[in-house]
């Protein structure tokens, strides 16, 4: 790997390191806001579980994104993925829970439309389906897993120090099953825009095969542990404490939908398999964890009367999710000019 | 219903048994202090009260003991400091019950009150209702932690029993001063009657943090 190429892909790691500051504090924000479990511990699981689930699971998500625009030039991979960060970062700078798959998708339709590449518009009315189907589908699965698991802790009758050391220990193993989903699902937010550009080889270690995609998919998980480690206690504290006053069941309730949302969406083997009994299976397209962790939330709220969801913080991002997208795309736009008649870099090659 | 053994729960296992053991002591301590104080009735301060006190004694130094034991454990559990917090409440709570059991006990030992026998029944009923009241808070709390549909009927009961507590100490203390009896003896038997119905007060506290518990523990 040359320091060029390192250097271009530095734009895909600070997304990366974006996606780790943010994304992870959705996941382990109320059990770190509520101390049952401690910074660290979260972040080391995190970091284990998002490198499994980028490196094994990263690639149905990937291929969709690669659909909608097939950027060729590292240079435009490049800008791609900087305006996607920078424009997570200055949201995530203003207190907004940020969205890393609409700031990526922002940026690549930029690409598009400054290459004068077509869109396709079926991938992305495909993307666009995920984005409204994620966070009523959280909901959905939110409402029904507290009923379920509520009954099952009646039927259980525990002592309330069980019950509390029972969530805890689930905790620990949604937010991992979580991160491994995330990994999976939104390590084409990342990656996915260097696919095309990706120098690497086939690498073997021992029985292990490794495809020149994975290798980039393990530095980009990399990229995201450094985010999750150097960044993101502080965006856990503000989602630990000022979405909603949740109990720690509802918090594990809320994890645990999340997880299943993004594994439903990344998941080549249960599309498959989902397929195959007749069901009709999700597209697998990145979405966005923080629209998940919302939905959730709100199919919580609205099942217990709404009161307890703070309606401001909420609309502020549902805001975020707006703006985002616009701005990468207005940053990708600007940038990519600059690159190429500034610079002189080449941002796209004529096939 | 049914039970189930983890490894996971090994740690909570001794620390639920120590709270077990807190809420005995209530139910202890209630059964001697009834007893103590019809003794004290029928022999003033004799050999036999003197051993009931010294009972009620050590049940107070053993909740003691049980506190300190269930406040470290607490603490070693590692728990979410907001449940923590409210558990350390709750278990300081409870403490204060006994401790005033005992100090009213103690109390009719130094004092060696005289006790006029028109005022034995009320006396008899007014110890019967703070001792149901503790009794029941014992129930709501080891409810709270086993099964959280039942604080609401035990809460109720201690309520129900501190409302009447209250209306026969008034009485009591309304027919003494009635009486022809010294201002003095007046005063020594007025604060006798409230320190027992201190003890329903207590309890009636405890349930009033134990629902606010209740409220924000159910899932």
């Amino acid at each position: 790997m040359s320091p060029i190429y390192l250097f271009f892909l530095s734009s895909g790691l600070f997304l990366g390191w974006s996606l780790g500051a943010n994304d992870v504090s959705n996941i382990f924000g109320a059990a770190v806001g509520s101390k049952m479990l401690k910074f660290k511990t979260a972040a080391v699981i995190a970091s284990i579980f998002i490198i499994l689930g980028a490196v094994f699971g990263g690639a149905a998500t990937t291929e969709t994104l690669t659909k909608l625009g097939e950027v060729n030039a590292v240079a435009g991979a490049f800008m791609v993925a900087l305006s996607a960060g920078l424009s997570v970062y200055f949201m995530a700078r203003t207190g907004l829970t940020t969205s890393t798959s609409q700031a990526i998708v922002g940026s690549i339709i930029a690409w598009n439309i400054y290459v004068g590449h077509q869109t396709d518009f079926s991938v992305l009315t495909s993307i666009m389906t995920g984005w409204v189907l994620c966070p009523i589908l959280a909901a959905f699965l939110a409402v029904v897993l507290y009923f379920v698991l509520k009954k099952a802790f009646h039927l259980m009758h525990l002592h309330v120090l069980k019950q509390y050391q029972l969530i805890k220990t689930g905790f620990v193993f949604a937010g991992a099953f979580c991160t491994y989903a995330l990994g999976a699902n939104n390590i084409a937010n990342v990656m996915g825009v260097f696919v095309k550009t990706a120098p690497f080889e086939v690498l073997r270690i021992n029985a292990l095969t490794f495809s020149p995609e994975q290798v980039l998919f393990f530095l980009g998980a990399i990229a995201i542990s450094v985010g999750i480690f150097t960044y993101s206690q502080k965006v856990m504290a503000t989602v630990g404490k000022s979405v909603m006053k949740m109990s720690p069941f509802i918090a594990f309730i809320v994890v645990l939908s999340e997880a299943l949302v993004l594994f439903l969406f990344s998941s080549q083997g249960l599309r498959n398999t989902l397929m195959t009994a007749g069901i009709p299976a999700l597209p697998l397209v990145p979405v966005s964890s923080t629209q998940a962790v919302i939905g959730a939330i709100l199919g919580i709220g609205l099942l217990k009367g709404g009161k307890g969801i703070n309606w401001s913080i909420t609309f502020r991002i549902v805001a975020g999710w707006l703006t985002t997208p616009l701005t990468a795309m207005l940053i990708c736009f600007i940038s990519l000019f600059f690159l190429e008649n500034v610079f002189q870099l080449p941002v796209y090659f004529r096939q | 219903m049914f039970h189930i053994k983890m490894p996971i729960f090994s740690h909570t296992n001794e620390l639920e048994q120590k709270i077990d053991e807190l809420h005995d002591k209530i139910i202890e301590i209630s059964m001697v202090f009834k007893k103590a104080v019809h003794l004290f009735l029928k022999e003033q301060r004799s050999q036999n009260y003197r051993k009931l006190s010294k009972e009620i004694k050590t049940i107070e130094h053993e909740a003691d003991v049980l506190r300190r034991d269930i406040e470290n454990r607490l603490y070693a559990q590692n728990l979410i400091p907001d449940f923590r917090g409210d558990v350390l409440e709750l278990v300081e709570n409870l403490d204060k019950v006994i401790n005033e059991f005992d100090e009213v006990a103690h109390g009719f030992y130094l004092e060696r009150p005289i006790i006029p026998e028109t005022y034995h029944e009320q006396l008899l009923e007014l110890v019967n209702e703070v001792c149901q009241c503790a009794e029941n808070l014992a129930f709501a709390s080891r409810a709270f932690f086993k099964d959280f549909s039942s604080v609401r009927n035990y809460s109720k009961k201690v309520y129900l029993l501190e409302h009447e507590s209250d209306k026969t100490t008034a009485k009591l203390v309304d027919e003494i001063f009635s009486s022809d009896i010294e201002l003095a003896h007046k005063l020594q038997l007025k604060t006798f009657l409230s320190e027992v119905a201190d003890i329903a007060d207590l309890a009636e506290n405890c349930i009033d943090q134990l629902l606010i518990y209740v409220i924000k523990r159910d899932i």
